[in-house]
C-alpha cells in the first residue's frame, strides 16, 4: 500500500467512526419502541418494550422498572382481544405466556391452580387423564386463562355464566409490587372488578378454577327457523340434558339471516370407560381453511360452506364425543394474516325472546349496508352477573359475529358506522355488546351498555392509585 | 499479480458478503415494526431492484473508464453508510428512500464486482478460479444468514444493523490494498 493510500484509509476510519458514533447517539436519543397489536390488527400502538415474563419476580422487577421510568404497564396474553386492551403507547407489555405453570390440581375436589399465561389447551392435557373438565372457556383452546379472567370470557356450556362463576380465587400483583389474594371472601370487590376488568387492576398471577366430570355426549344437530330459535333454544336448556349447545344462522345469500342449525351435545348414558377419551387432535385444517377462504370471498362461497357445515354435522348426528375433546374444536383453520384485511369478531348478547327483532333489524341494516358477514355463532348465555363489567344481565342469546374487512380508514370507519347501528339493535331490544373487540361504540352506548363503568373505574383506582395499569381501550372509554 | 489481487478481492466480498448477508433477509423485519404490511414489502424490494437495474449499465460503463475499485469501494461504504440511518428510521418514506439509495449502490457492486471478476480470471482457467470466487462468497453468505438470525433473536434489529455496517465498512478497507490501473487488466498489490 502506498502512503497515500495509507492515509485515505486513516480518514476514511474516522470519518465512519464519526459516523458511527452520530447514528448510535442519535439513536439512543430516539425513543425505544416497538410496535404492538392485537390480531384485529386494527388498533396499534407504539409500546416501550415487551417483557417475556417466566417468573413472579419478572412480572415485580417490570413493575419497579416501570414506575421507575414513569411507565405505564400494560397486559397480555395471546392477544385476541381487537381494541388495544393488551398494550398502550410508550407502555411496558408484559407478555404472560411463558408464565405458564400449572401448580395444583386436585382431582377429589375437583380444582385446578395454573399461571395466568397457562392455555386451556394445557389444562386439558392435564385434567383429560384425572377424567376432569373445563367448566367454562371459549369454543377454542388457545387462549391463556389470564387474558380469558380479564375478558371474563363465556363459553357453550349452557348449565354455566361466565367464565368468572368457575374461579375460586385468584392472586394478583398491584402497582406496588404486593400479591393480595382474591375471592369472593377475601378483596370481593377486587374479585369482582379484575375479572372482566382487562388487565386495569394489576397483574393476575394465578388463579384456582372449579373443574367438572368429564362427560359422554352424544351429538344431535336440528335446522331450524330463527324464529323458532329461542325457543327450541330454552327447551334444549331446560331439558337438563344439554351438555353444550352451539348454533350457527346463515349469513350466506340463500338464506341470509333467516337459516339456523343448532348443534346439542346431550348426555348420553354411556360411561367414560367406555368412551375413547384420549384428546383429539385437529384434523384437515388445510381443507378447512380453503373452504373457509371461500367463504370469507364469495356470495357461493358461503352457499357452499353452508350446506358442507350442515353435512358434515349431518355425518355426526348420534356419533358421542367426550365433553373434552367436543371443547377442543379445530381452530387452526381461522388463522388468518391477510397484508390488508383482517377477521374481527363482535359479538351480541340479546334478551332471548328478543333474538328474532334483533336479527330482523340486523337483516334490514346490513341489507342497506352491507359488510362482509362470513360467519355467525350463537351461544346461550344465561344471566350472569358476578364481574363489575358484566354483559349478560338477563338470559340472553350470544351472536358472535365474524366479519371481514380491509383494514383502510374509510372501510374501518363505515365498518365503526354500521358497528354503531347494530350496538344500537341490541340495546333497543335491551341487549349489549362485548367489550372486548373492536373500539367502535360511542362512549353514550358503552355507559348504556355497563352501567357499572363509573363503580368499575373507582375500584381500579382503589387499587392502581397511580394508574400504572393502563391499556388503549382503558385510554378510549374510561380516562 | 492478479492471484494476489484476486484474493484480496475475494476477501473484500466476502466479508461485504457476511455484512450484507447478516441484514438482507431480515431487515425488512424493521418495516413490520414501522407498521408496514405485504404490499409495503413488495414496494420496497421492488424499488431496490428497479433502481438498480437502470444503474447497472451506467455504472458498468463507467468503470471500464474510471476502474473497478472506486465503485467498488463507493458501494460497499455507501451501503455501510445507510445501514448506520436504518436504525434510524421513523416512517415508511424513509424506508422506501433508503431502498431507493441502496439500489444504487447495490448496483455499482454488483457490476463491478463482476466486471472485476472478468478482469481478474485468465482466460482457459476462468470457469475454476470463479467456481472458488463464488464457493467462497456462498459459504459466507450461508454464515451470515445464520449469524443475523441469532442477532435478531437474541439481540436486536438494530444490532445487526451496526453489525452489518461495520463488516461492509472493513470490506472497504481490504478493497484498498488492491491496486488497479485503469484500461490495463493487469492489477498489481
Amino acid at each position: 500500500m502506498t502512503s497515500r493510500t495509507r492515509l485515505f484509509a486513516a480518514a476514511a476510519v474516522i470519518l465512519y467512526a464519526g459516523a458511527f458514533a452520530l447514528s448510535l447517539t442519535l439513536r439512543s436519543a430516539m425513543p425505544r419502541g416497538e410496535e404492538a397489536t392485537d390480531v384485529g390488527r386494527i388498533v396499534s400502538a407504539k409500546v416501550d418494550k415487551t417483557v417475556a415474563v417466566r417468573t413472579t419476580e419478572d412480572v415485580a422487577a417490570a413493575i419497579r422498572d416501570a414506575r421507575r421510568e414513569g411507565r405505564k404497564v400494560s397486559v397480555a396474553g395471546t392477544r385476541h382481544s381487537m381494541g388495544g386492551q393488551t398494550f398502550y403507547e410508550g407502555a411496558v407489555v408484559l407478555d404472560m405466556r411463558r408464565y405458564d405453570r400449572i401448580l395444583d390440581l386436585d382431582a377429589e375436589a375437583k380444582k385446578i391452580t395454573v399461571q395466568s399465561g397457562a392455555t386451556w389447551e394445557q389444562i386439558q392435557e392435564a385434567i383429560n387423564p384425572q377424567h376432569l373438565s373445563i367448566r367454562v372457556m371459549q369454543s377454542q383452546n388457545i387462549f391463556t386463562v389470564g387474558g380469558s379472567l380479564g375478558t371474563n370470557i363465556h363459553g357453550r356450556d349452557p348449565s354455566e355464566g361466565s367464565l368468572i362463576e368457575t374461579v375460586e380465587s385468584f392472586r394478583l400483583m398491584t402497582e406496588e409490587g404486593k400479591i393480595l389474594t382474591a375471592s369472593r371472601r377475601e378483596n370481593a370487590d377486587l374479585f369482582r372488578a379484575a375479572i372482566g376488568g382487562y388487565g386495569l387492576l394489576g397483574v393476575i398471577l394465578d388463579a384456582t378454577l372449579l373443574l367438572t366430570d368429564d362427560e359422554v355426549y352424544t351429538q344431535h344437530m336440528s335446522l331450524l327457523d330463527y324464529k323458532k330459535f329461542p325457543d327450541a333454544l330454552r327447551a334444549s336448556v331446560e331439558s337438563g340434558r344439554t351438555g353444550l349447545v352451539i348454533a350457527r344462522i346463515s349469513t350466506a345469500p340463500s338464506g341470509f339471516l333467516r337459516d339456523m342449525y343448532m348443534t346439542e351435545y346431550m348426555d348420553s348414558s354411556i360411561p367414560l370407560a367406555e368412551a375413547d377419551t384420549g384428546l383429539k387432535g385437529e384434523r384437515a385444517v388445510e381443507l378447512t381453511r380453503f373452504v373457509f377462504g371461500l367463504q370469507r370471498k364469495y356470495g357461493w362461497g358461503k352457499n357452499m360452506s353452508w350446506s358442507l357445515q350442515e353435512r358434515l354435522f349431518r355425518s355426526t348426528e348420534g356419533k358421542s364425543i367426550t365433553r373434552n375433546n367436543a371443547m377442543r374444536p379445530e381452530s387452526g383453520f381461522l388463522e388468518y394474516r391477510d397484508a390488508q384485511k383482517s377477521d374481527l369478531l363482535q359479538e351480541y348478547f340479546v334478551p332471548l325472546d328478543q333474538y328474532p327483532a334483533f336479527v330482523d333489524g340486523l337483516r334490514t341494516l346490513l341489507r342497506e349496508e352491507p359488510i362482509n358477514l362470513v360467519n355467525i355463532t350463537v351461544r346461550y348465555m344465561p344471566r350472569s352477573e358476578e364481574s363489575l363489567l358484566a354483559y349478560s344481565r338477563q338470559d340472553s342469546a350470544a351472536v358472535v359475529l365474524l366479519i371481514n374487512e380491509k383494514r383502510s380508514p374509510a372501510r374501518l370507519e363505515r365498518l365503526k358506522s354500521v358497528t354503531q347501528k347494530m350496538i344500537g339493535l341490541a340495546e333497543q331490544v335491551g341487549g349489549t355488546y362485548y367489550l372486548t373487540y373492536q373500539p367502535f361504540a360511542s362512549k353514550e352506548q358503552f355507559r348504556a351498555a355497563y352501567p357499572a363503568a363509573d363503580e368499575f373505574k373507582a375500584a381500579k383506582l382503589d387499587y392502581d392509585k397511580e394508574s400504572l395499569f393502563v391499556n388503549e381501550w382503558y385510554a378510549d372509554y374510561l380516562r | 499479480m492478479r492471484a494476489v489481487a484476486m484474493r484480496y478481492v475475494m476477501l473484500s466480498q466476502n466479508v461485504m458478503t457476511l455484512g450484507s448477508g447478516i441484514v438482507f433477509p431480515f431487515y425488512l423485519i424493521s418495516i413490520k415494526e414501522i407498521g408496514g404490511d405485504f404490499t409495503q414489502y413488495g414496494i420496497a424490494y421492488g424499488l431496490f431492484t428497479i433502481c438498480s437495474a437502470y444503474l447497472n449499465g451506467y455504472f458498468g460503463r463507467s468503470s471500464d473508464r474510471f476502474g473497478r475499485k472506486p465503485f467498488l469501494l463507493l458501494g460497499s461504504w455507501g451501503m455501510a453508510a445507510l445501514f448506520l440511518l436504518f436504525p434510524l428510521v421513523t416512517s415508511m418514506w424513509q424506508v422506501y428512500a433508503l431502498q431507493v439509495a441502496m439500489g444504487v449502490f447495490g448496483a455499482m457492486q454488483r457490476t463491478c464486482e463482476k466486471a472485476l471478476l472478468a478482469d481478474l480470471t485468465e482466460e482457459g482457467r476462468r470457469g475454476e478460479q470463479i467456481g472458488r470466487y463464488h464457493m467462497g462468497l456462498s459459504l459466507f453468505s450461508g454464515l451470515a444468514v445464520i449469524a443475523g438470525g441469532f442477532l435478531v433473536d437474541y439481540f436486536t434489529l438494530d444490532l445487526i444493523f451496526y453489525f452489518g455496517s461495520v463488516l461492509l465498512f472493513a470490506s472497504g478497507l481490504v478493497l484498498l490494498r488492491v491496486q488497479e490501473k485503469p484500461g490495463t487488466p493487469g492489477m498489481e498489490t
